[in-house]
């Protein structure tokens, strides 16, 4: 049935259909209307789903790596500082690893006091083992939820679901919702490993000598080396059912580009419209999506620009001393390769700022026009 | 023995770290610096009990509903806890670590219930066997005679005990009114300690009937006549007639309760046979007076005793003395003055002094002299040594004869029942140190209840059984983190008008479900009653339930010595010692 929705109620309807056993989640914009719609729905009896109140992300986090543990499945969303502040639990998910699945709505760190998108905060938790999946519109959101919790059970890791503040969480959109009959005989109901049982008591993630953490990160890294493989079947069969699939990376636009933008969650769709402008006046540009961020994607991408001589990179986040993340990870998953094209790394949008098809054309023209990039950071938009 | 696992390559290695065996092969033992293990402490209801009682001992099993053990606990020190239970001014409630927190447990009103459920058991106090060649007299059959004849007996001596009035008891039958102590108790509680073979010689009067020399066949006595004598006022008058002695009217009440009297009585004292005059005239159905020379503060009386008094139609006039008994139109006329206090004096009370020309005339039809009892020392055999009106003795009781030992209000100025139980089971020890050649004074100090003077005779006769440290709980050792408040629960009293009838028991014996609440609010302070904290705080699982000495044990292969047992006991029964390095 298709429902005009937010992005927010995308999500509620993602974790509803996926029949989540329990939800723990504080309060912070622009997150809150997800756990509103959820906790209303359970507070009038309609949702059968436990709700923890909590005082903190921190202990949202705690509450459902203990559920987690216990063998249900599991939600929370939060947003900006309340991410930061789950820090230190996500790893421990992940090192535990527990399938859950949180959903972030992008939004800047402050200082200065921001409530507006940019990707700061999920991006701070690259390296927490969490698995990122970042999403265009309202309609991909839901669909991944969906997907998260069949490959987080799958691989036993944990999957952070971001969207944009605003642009996704706060505007409606015509969303496909699958039925529950659907969404069932597609995402089966979860199995622990090591569930608890009084009947055969365990200690769980007790002190781990050096002896042996070694090589429970290296299981870690192996089960995220799994998730290309795992992410592509779930994501094919979805579409084979549900008739929309999304990759771990999507690319668009004129074949055998020699520019190719890189761009990740809402910057795509502008990009999509700029791009078919560009292509219809001549230009040799297309575009690249990033969904997938951790694992990052970097054979698919390798083989997504074969032929390209250049890439620019829009990142809506910023690394103070290097620059944008994207571009970053980008020149790393390109240096081991043969074609080291020239990254141009554009910095934009940062606290929610739009942007605009000019923005993305003059980012763009710059990079056609430059053999390669003259600074490290290219500042799109900034008041100089 | 389990044996620890260890995995040669990743994949044999489970996808998170969880137990997949034991621990038991590592013995953390070896990582404690200190070493908790169980220590039953001394309560401080136990170290304030005069007469000994193991009180947290006896309160903790009727908590488990065993009467019949908290019976026996409590006859292992005291043959009375029918009549302490009823009499006693508990002083081991004014120490209770309770006070503090909420209010003290009502622990004579437990004692007398566990005396009166005794009472419905066959009782096993049977004949305590074959007896021992020697024999000891006691003379009298007070409290104080009595405990030692109980203690004596059960060590199987061949007791007799020598009373000059016809019937035993002592003070508690002729002193003590029956709406306090009904007859019937004290009688069951004396034909108890008969049961043991002791024999009761009554119409016996030491100096009169019986000297000394005449004990020859005895190997030890024990002196225990009491202070019986009324100390007098000094004043004109008081010998005349129609004044009469405190004592000498209870006793006289005591034992026909046909006493002829006016109809306006005046009670000269304070204390508590000033009260016991007054309430039993009362149920004469006359009006009594008392006149006490300070105020309210100073009144020796149990604060109990003035309330009951106050509450049954005694009045009470403070800061009046008199100085002259005389008559007017056949009533006798007490003129007095009036009275002010000043400085403290030696005891701690402040001083009263006359006001001049304040003089007052009080008519009644008798007075009574309540100003305190003392001793009778004319008829005691020579050779003991008397000071400040008591006969003194060392500190195992013997008195300067060979063989002679004394007790009881004769030998001290706390004349209480408890004192006096105290004194005769002191005795009883040193009588049995004195037969078997051992240091009598070197025994007691061993077996005194924290600091003492408190003494225990269970301990003296099963050595090892119920140890304690002799340190005495203080309430910032327990962890009241562990402890509701909850209302003590007291016997109930009979409304005054069915009181001031005649001589009913006042208060009544408390149910077995309100004796259950109460026992329940006891903090066991510094004795293990096995509530489990420590069993379940232990990190390392390292408590043992075994059922030997005590109830658990720490198992020191695994115990890492964290002290975390020792913080949550709620009692103290813990303790905590660095290792030996």
């Amino acid at each position: 049935m298709k429902r005009v929705i937010t992005g927010n109620q995308a999500v509620a309807y993602g974790v509803i259909l996926s029949r989540v056993d329990v939800i723990s989640a504080y309060p912070i914009t622009p997150q809150t209307t997800i756990v509103e719609e959820l906790s209303e729905l359970i507070a009038s009896g309609r949702l059968k789903t436990r709700f923890l109140k909590v005082e903190s992300e921190h202990s949202a986090m705690a509450a459902l790596i203990g559920a987690s543990t216990g063998g249900v499945r599991t939600f929370t969303a939060t947003s900006s500082h309340g991410l930061a502040y789950m820090h230190e639990m996500l790893h421990w998910a992940s090192g535990a690893r527990l399938p859950i699945v949180l959903v972030n709505v992008n939004r800047a760190l402050g200082a200065p006091w921001n409530i507006w998108g940019d990707q700061s905060d999920s991006l701070s938790q690259r390296d927490t083992g969490w698995i990122q999946l970042y999403c265009e519109n309202n309609q991909e959101v839901l669909d991944t939820i969906v997907q998260a919790y069949r490959i987080a059970e799958r691989v036993k890791l944990p999957v952070m679901v971001v969207l944009d503040a605003f642009v996704l969480s706060h505007t409606s959109e015509p969303v496909e919702v699958p039925s529950m009959e659907e969404v069932d005989s597609f995402l089966p109901p979860f199995c622990p490993d090591y569930p608890i049982d009084t009947q055969e008591p365990r200690a769980y993630s007790v002190i781990t000598t050096p002896e042996y953490f070694l090589e429970f990160r290296y299981k870690v890294q192996k089960a995220m080396e799994e998730v290309p493989e795992v992410s592509k079947k779930v994501d094919d069969e979805f579409r084979s059912r549900f008739g929309r699939g999304y990759g771990a990376i999507e690319r668009y636009g004129k074949e055998e580009a020699e520019v190719v933008l890189v761009t990740s969650g809402t910057v795509t769709s502008t990009s999509r419209m700029v791009i078919r402008k560009l292509n219809e006046e001549g230009w040799s540009v297309a575009g690249l999506k990033i969904k997938r961020f951790r694992p990052f994607p970097s054979e698919e991408i390798y083989r997504a620009i074969k032929g390209a001589k250049k890439l620019a990179v829009i990142d809506r986040n910023l690394s103070a001393g290097v620059g944008g993340i994207f571009a970053q990870e980008l020149r790393a998953a390109l240096y081991p390769k043969e074609e080291r094209l020239p990254v141009f790394g554009f910095v934009s949008g940062l606290g929610g700022r739009d942007i605009t098809p000019e923005l993305i054309e003059e980012a763009i023209q710059y990079t056609v026009e430059h053999p390669r990039p003259e600074e490290e950071i290219l500042w799109l938009g900034l008041k100089k | 023995m389990s044996k620890q696992l260890t995995f040669k390559s990743a994949s044999e290695m489970p996808m998170i770290s969880v137990s997949l065996g034991d621990m038991e092969w590592n013995k953390t033992g070896a990582w404690r610096t200190q070493r908790p293990f169980y220590e039953d402490k001394t309560p401080p209801c136990s170290a304030a009990c005069p007469a000994g009682n193991d009180i947290v001992a006896f309160i903790q099993k009727i908590a488990k509903e065993d009467f019949e053990g908290a019976w026996n606990i409590i006859k292992e020190e005291n043959p009375f806890p029918g009549v302490c239970g009823r009499v006693c001014f508990h002083p081991c409630e004014s120490k209770c670590n309770r006070g503090p927190f909420d209010e003290p447990i009502a622990i004579h009103a437990l004692e007398r219930f566990v005396a009166d459920f005794g009472s419905c058991l066959s009782r096993k106090t049977g004949k305590a066997g074959e007896k021992r060649k020697e024999k000891v007299a006691i003379i009298g059959s007070g409290p104080a005679g009595m405990s030692c004849a109980f203690h004596l007996a059960r060590l199987h001596y061949d007791v007799t005990v020598f009373e000059s009035f016809s019937l035993a008891g002592g003070m508690l039958r002729m002193g003590i009114p029956s709406y306090r102590l009904p007859k019937d108790i004290l009688n069951r509680e004396i034909s108890d300690i008969e049961a043991l073979g002791v024999e009761i010689r009554t119409g016996v009067s030491l100096g009169e009937d019986l000297r000394l020399e005449d004990l020859k066949d005895y190997q030890a006595v024990f002196i225990s006549t009491g202070a019986h004598r009324s100390r007098g006022l000094r004043i004109p008058g008081e010998k005349e007639k129609g004044v009469l002695s405190g004592l000498d009217l209870l006793k006289k009440i005591n034992l026909s309760k046909r006493v002829k009297l006016g109809d306006k009585i005046a009670v000269i004292g304070g204390g508590n046979t000033a009260m016991d005059v007054a309430r039993s005239v009362i149920r004469l159905g006359k009006k009594a007076t008392i006149l006490y020379r300070r105020s309210r503060e100073e009144m020796p009386a149990f604060e109990d005793e003035i309330l009951e008094a106050l509450e049954e139609g005694v009045k009470i006039r403070y800061l009046v003395n008199p100085i002259r008994v005389g008559q007017k139109d056949g009533l006798k006329r007490l003129e007095c003055l009036r009275m002010e206090l000043s400085e403290k004096d030696e005891s701690g009370r402040r001083r009263p002094v006359p006001i001049p020309n304040s003089n007052l005339f009080i008519d009644s039809d008798h007075v009574v002299i309540a100003a305190g009892e003392e001793i009778e020392a004319s008829f005691l055999p020579e050779g003991l040594e008397k000071k400040e009106g008591i006969i003194l003795t060392r500190r195992d009781g013997s008195a300067g004869i060979k063989g002679v030992f004394a007790g009881g209000d004769l030998t001290s100025n706390q004349r209480t029942v408890a004192h006096a139980i105290g004194s005769g089971k002191k005795a009883a020890m040193a009588i049995d140190c004195f037969f078997k050649g051992k240091d009598g004074e070197e025994v007691i100090i061993q077996h005194l209840i924290g600091e003492g003077p408190s003494l225990s005779i269970f301990g003296y006769l099963h050595p090892g059984e119920r140890l304690r440290n002799s340190h005495v709980v203080t309430f910032e050792e327990l962890n009241m983190d562990y402890f509701e408040p909850a209302k003590r629960q007291g016997e109930s009293k009979s409304a005054v008008k069915e009181r001031i009838k005649g001589f009913k028991e006042v208060s009544s014996t408390l149910s077995e479900g309100v004796a259950l609440d109460e026992a329940e609010r006891c903090f066991s302070c510094g004795t293990c009653n096995e509530c489990e904290n420590c069993y379940v705080f232990c990190p390392d699982g390292s408590i043992l339930k075994r059922e030997e000495l005590f109830p658990h044990q720490v198992d020191y292969d695994y115990c890492k010595g964290c002290g975390i047992c020792f913080t949550e006991c709620p009692r103290g029964a813990i303790s905590l010692q660095g290792e030996a390095k």
